[in-house]
């Protein structure tokens, strides 16, 4: 039984065309042109307990619009959403005290309180339990390394820090349905870094449902087995990403470092095809299933090798690649 | 009773914080309170000039006109709020999203919120009144004899406070549609301020002009129940007058509801 579904959800929000200039302003207060734009379109999909997903997509794709879908912030214009048993717009307590959402773009920490008051209010609000509350807020101080900034005002905190402080606030009442919206936006890498394996870890330990979204590529790479891509409202893929790895990177990156005074061109250029070329080091493009045998021709080889080294194509090209192509199927 | 208890925790909690928030600052808060005392003394002085050596302008003495300003202003102190300004900016800013997946419903949150906020600057305010009201003290009428007088004052001013956050967190669901709200603000909480009797007794203007404020909501802010403080009003008045607070009351709450309703429909992008 999963635990969210979502059945040909589809939303789309109006607003008002405008032409530029003067003369067009002062006729628009008077007659707009009204427009739709469909922001999510008849998607589709289920998600077990325990999963951790990755929605990934372009700025605009609906990802946004699909997270406040399920956390019943908005109304869907079309189609079905089941989570953990209720529909969310029906904003049952039962089923808001059993999910959480954290929106990077917003807090819900008061920038002039420090983040100790809001998780005071949030234990209030939740009704949870004195001891409850004090062994998961130790619990999520420690992992996350907080407990020097609960008494400082939160816009005294720096935005990694701020994130962290966002995230125990949503994690207080242990919620079964975690949806993350774009949590590492704006953090530098150590703070990205951080916060990426504190998901991924409450998530092995706690077994909560999350889903992601995001536009770094490593967030997604590193955190997600499964990964919904969205473009243009549309679900362009739902699998594994080593999947979509495979078929979208067909080949892999073989590095070889030369030492000595290097080699010619037409030395390597039998054993593939060349992506960069430089006398002492170049880079050739192989199929995955040839990777090996080349590998072990060109070490066999009398050639000056150095090193020799295997990469996956850049995840980036692979979605750049996906994006251009919009169909996968 | 336990339950009751674990309801209004939530709510305690919120008045706690926000006062604590808002003495944080205490700074500005006390400045704006500078200011209010400077506003009432201009006026006492004004009115002083105007009497010059007039006993009685339209049934009021200067003594009479003094106090009217001084105990008004106290009540107002106690009665308004600043609410319009944060509902609209948790609309434009989107945070009401927040609220809107919690276990706690956005107008009992502001409520309480509100309460903590101006917590600060009403004891501040009323602190700050007193002492003008103790400077001035050989120049206004006390009149605290009468306890059937002071309960019906006491009750209109909850009753006041009541109406003026429903009428605030009305204005403040404006937002929903248009962004452009401050306007609004500044306009509607002047209009309020002339309906309530805030620049002067609603008495020197024609009769109809009294009759119709006092079927409005606001007069009950600053001029009715000054009125009764004064004795210019009698207590049969004075019940009338709770009688029609508590018809608005229930008036601008079905509002409220209504227009919630159909602003967070707006704001959820139904009716497409």
């Amino acid at each position: 039984m999963p635990i969210i579904e979502v059945k040909n959800l589809g939303k789309s929000y109006q607003y008002y065309k405008k032409q530029p200039g003067l003369g067009a302003t002062v006729k628009s207060m008077f007659r707009r042109k009204k427009m739709y734009a469909e922001a999510v379109k008849n998607i589709n999909f289920s998600i077990e307990k325990g999963e951790l997903v990755g929605f990934l997509g372009p700025n605009g794709a609906g990802k946004t619009t699909t997270l406040k879908m399920l956390s019943g912030i908005i109304h869907p214009t079309n189609g079905e959403i089941n989570v953990l048993g209720f529909t969310p717009l029906d904003r049952k307590k039962e089923y808001q005290k059993q999910f959480a959402i954290v929106m990077g773009q917003k807090n819900q920490l008061w920038p002039d309180l420090p983040a100790m008051e809001i998780f005071i209010l949030n234990r209030d609000i939740y009704q949870l339990p004195d001891k409850e509350f004090k062994n998961k807020l130790n619990e999520l101080i420690e992992v996350l390394d907080v407990r020097n900034c609960l008494d400082v005002q939160v816009r005294k905190l720096s935005l990694g820090q701020k994130m962290k402080c966002e995230l125990i606030a949503a994690l207080l009442h242990n919620p079964k349905v975690l949806f993350l919206d774009e949590p590492t936006i704006g953090l530098d890498v150590v703070a990205q870094k951080n916060i990426r394996d504190f998901i991924k870890k409450y998530n092995e330990k706690e077994k909560t449902t999350i889903i992601l979204t995001s536009h770094y590529m490593e967030d997604i790479s590193q955190l997600c087995k499964r990964i919904i891509i969205i473009n243009l409202g549309k679900i362009i893929y739902d699998g594994h990403l080593n999947d979509l790895i495979k078929k979208y990177a067909p080949h892999k990156l073989l590095s070889v470092t030369f030492n000595n005074s290097g080699i010619e061109k037409k030395q390597i250029e039998r054993y593939g095809k060349i992506y960069k070329f430089d006398r002492f080091k170049t880079v050739l493009k192989i199929d995955r299933d040839k990777i090996k045998n080349t590998a072990t021709a060109i070490l066999s080889s009398n050639l000056p090798i150095d090193d020799i080294l295997i990469d996956e194509d850049d995840l980036d090209s692979v979605i750049r690649k996906i994006f251009q192509n919009k169909e996968i199927h | 009773m336990r339950r009751s208890f674990v309801f209004m925790k939530k709510y305690l909690t919120l008045i706690k914080i926000t006062w604590q928030r808002a003495l944080t600052y205490r700074f500005t808060v006390f400045a704006y309170r500078v200011g209010e005392m400077l506003e009432i003394i201009v006026l006492i002085f004004m009115w002083s000039a105007i009497y010059d050596n007039q006993p009685i302008i339209k049934g009021y003495t200067l003594q009479e006109m003094i106090t009217y300003l001084l105990i008004g202003n106290l009540i107002n102190a106690i009665v308004r709020n600043w609410l319009s300004e944060a509902v609209a900016k948790d609309i434009k800013n989107g945070n009401l999203s927040i609220f809107l997946t919690k276990p706690i419903a956005y107008i009992n949150y502001m409520f309480f919120r509100e309460i903590g906020r101006i917590s600060v600057a009403f004891f501040m305010s009323v602190t700050t009144q007193i002492l003008v009201i103790i400077f001035f003290l050989d120049k206004i009428i006390l009149r605290f004899d009468d306890m059937s007088y002071l309960l019906l004052i006491s009750f209109m001013i909850i009753l006041a406070f009541i109406t003026e956050w429903l009428i605030s967190y009305l204005i403040g669901l404006i937002a929903f549609w248009t962004d452009e709200v401050d306007g609004i603000y500044s306009t509607a909480s002047r209009l309020r301020k002339f309906f309530a009797g805030g620049y002067f007794p609603l008495s020197l203007l024609p009769p109809l002009f009294v009759n119709i404020s006092f079927a409005l909501p606001f007069a009950y802010s600053f001029f009715v129940p000054t009125q009764l403080y004064l004795r210019k009003m009698d207590i049969t008045t004075g019940l009338k007058g709770i009688g029609i607070q508590l018809v608005w009351i229930l008036i601008l709450f079905i509002i409220v509801k209504l227009v919630w309703k159909k602003g967070l429909k707006k704001y959820e992008g139904i009716g497409i």
